[in-house]
């Protein structure tokens, strides 16, 4: 990752009649990041990616790709994007229609198309027509044909939708792969899990603004607890419980409350002085799922609709 | 995207089933032709009362293609125009409607183009079509019936205008008002103008005597939408120089002249209404 901005977007407001989508929205991703947005339904996420890639006009802001303004084609040199739902026509199989889109953007080769379809399972698809395709194999050919060759910037809107398990795995290598790379990824996901595992950083939004941005290990809190692996839950818990550490049984081992972190050494000497066996101790840090949940709660505090 | 534009077209069933029909309409009329050629020939057209067989005697091959000309024109122009409304009408909007222009957009070319590019497709297929009928209706009389042609320059850019005009009609309206709406209000227009057009003609044999009204409602339809002029044009250029029948060409609904002023203002509509059509696409949030 280099510390060159390749997206830039400054006080970017936009309404939609009488709804207002994004709010004076500042955001800046660096070169080689994977950036995910977040962000409940209607929050402004797709609008932000729209705005981008110049699909839709901002009433005020400003937003810049590698440098030019979105409303310039030269902004969209390099840059990939897929949109959560786009029905090509039936008739057509991805070899059509790769070379349909080759003939306007001219940026891949066959065989970087090829290669995308064998690391995406679908190389055997490549001559069929898509109207005889799954949805899910349909998406497969789609990430093919917009992630081949070496894009600078790929948009993928719900990369993962209509994809079984095996599919969510292979676009999870992908988007490491792209990363790896060198490209600039910026997805906009529902799955939070995916999410952990493929980004590096994370926009959290909510009714168009910005609520929280930053490496999601960052945004990650410790939760104040601690895990103690242990084949043996019961007389753990009751040793520790009389060295005056209150535990609650968890799934392989029990959990022990540490509101300060800086007991964890205190803890971990208690865990030894027990002569118990255990194969580890753990401080327990908050997955996206609670990060989210926290944020949108910190948004909304009281109403309950995030917790 | 042109090219992608024609390679989705060409997939069409209507498109293909306008080819067949074309296909159809030229067998039949080469039927007729060479059935008239051989009346023709034998003389069988003079079996009328001597007064006819007078005029009769004095036509020359020229005239059998004049009359053939006249008579296959507009029925061919109706499926041209048919077809370009259609196509017209329903390539942007489905486009849109299907969630390709995302995809399109993202791309690094300007809105201008992707606009241009892909409402140019429909233009092209109906001029290719257009061609092919007229080519036809030429190539298979002159076999028959040997005459030369007013002016074939003429008659394929007023093609381009009358095409032109009706193209970016239904493209601007599409746009505006979508699908349907653009693809009745075009056909209607396109109705209007052609009635209008033949009356205008009419009139234009017998100066001062049509109500000035009718005169006034007849310029404005022309004003309003100027395919017409297009249509009359290309049927003006392709009817033979050299037959004798010359005067009063209006009642069969073919001009006297084609003024380069009329073709220059088609041009120009066509221009404004892609305009306009592209005003609003420029605008619209995908």
């Amino acid at each position: 990752m280099r510390e060159e901005p390749v997206i830039l977007v400054s006080e970017i407001s936009k309404s939609y009649r009488k709804v207002r989508a994004l709010r004076d929205l500042d955001l800046t991703v660096n070169c080689g990041t994977s950036f995910s947005l977040l962000g409940p339904n209607g929050a402004g996420k797709t609008t932000l990616m729209k705005i981008l890639l110049g699909l839709v006009r901002p009433d005020s802001g400003k937003a810049f790709l590698s440098d030019h303004p979105v409303s310039s084609p030269l902004a969209r040199k390099g840059v990939r994007f897929l949109p959560e739902s786009v029905t090509f026509p039936d008739w057509a199989s991805p070899a059509i229609l790769f070379k349909q889109l080759e003939r306007i953007r001219g940026e891949a080769s066959r065989e970087d198309f090829d290669r995308r379809c064998t690391e995406l399972d679908c190389i055997h698809l490549i001559d069929r027509p898509v109207g005889k395709m799954s949805r899910g194999q349909r998406q497969r050919v789609a990430l093919s044909m917009v992630t081949a060759g070496s894009p600078s910037l790929v948009f993928l809107d719900e990369p993962s939708s209509g994809l079984d398990p095996a599919g969510r795995i292979l676009v999870r290598n992908l988007i490491r792969r792209l990363s790896t790379e060198g490209s600039t990824v910026m997805i906009n996901s529902h799955l939070l899990g995916e999410v952990e595992r493929t980004c590096d950083r994370a926009a959290f939004i909510s009714e168009g603004r910005l609520m929280a941005e930053g490496d999601i290990d960052t945004l990650s809190r410790q939760k104040g607890l601690a895990l103690v692996s242990t084949a043996d839950p019961d007389p753990m818990r009751a040793a520790l419980s009389a060295m005056g550490f209150s535990c609650r049984p968890a799934e392989k081992g029990i959990t022990a409350d540490l509101p300060d972190p800086s007991h964890f050494p205190a803890l971990t000497a208690s865990v030894v002085e027990t002569g118990i066996g255990f194969t580890g101790v753990t401080l327990l840090r908050e997955d996206l799922e609670e990060v989210f949940l926290r944020i949108m709660g910190e948004q909304h505090p009281g109403d309950g609709s995030f917790s | 995207m042109f090219l992608n534009g024609i390679e989705q077209l060409l997939r069409r069933k209507i498109v293909l089933i306008a080819g067949i029909a074309a296909l159809i309409f030229l067998g039949f009329y080469w039927w007729g032709i060479s059935a008239a050629s051989s009346a023709f020939d034998k003389g069988e057209l003079t079996s009328w009362d001597e007064e006819a067989q007078t005029v009769v005697s004095m036509l020359r091959p020229a005239d059998a293609a004049l009359a053939a000309i006249i008579t296959a024109g507009p029925l061919a122009a109706t499926l041209i125009t048919a077809l370009a409304v259609v196509l017209g009408s329903s390539m942007l909007p489905e486009e849109i409607s299907r969630g390709r222009m995302p995809f399109w957009l993202s791309l690094p070319q300007s809105r201008l183009r992707v606009y241009s590019m892909i409402s140019l497709a429909p233009f092209a297929v109906s001029l290719g079509l257009a061609l092919l009928l007229f080519g036809g209706i030429l190539g298979i009389t002159r076999l028959y019936f040997p005459f030369t042609s007013r002016n074939l320059i003429l008659a394929f850019f007023s093609m381009i205008l009358w095409l032109g005009v009706v193209w970016s009609c239904v493209t601007a309206l599409s746009i505006i008002l979508r699908k349907v709406a653009s693809m009745v209000i075009t056909f209607f227009l396109a109705g209007l103008a052609s009635m209008f057009g033949g009356v205008y003609e009419l009139m234009m044999m017998f100066p001062g005597e049509a109500p000035a009204a009718l005169v006034t409602v007849a310029r404005v339809t022309m004003f309003v939408f100027p395919a017409d002029r297009g249509f009359r044009g290309v049927l003006y250029g392709i009817i033979p120089v050299d037959a004798a029948v010359t005067e009063n060409m209006a009642f069969f609904g073919v001009t006297a002249e084609i003024p380069p002023e009329h073709l220059m203002y088609g041009a120009v509509w066509a221009l404004l209404l892609l305009w306009l059509g592209y005003l609003r696409f420029r605008k619209m949030d995908f």
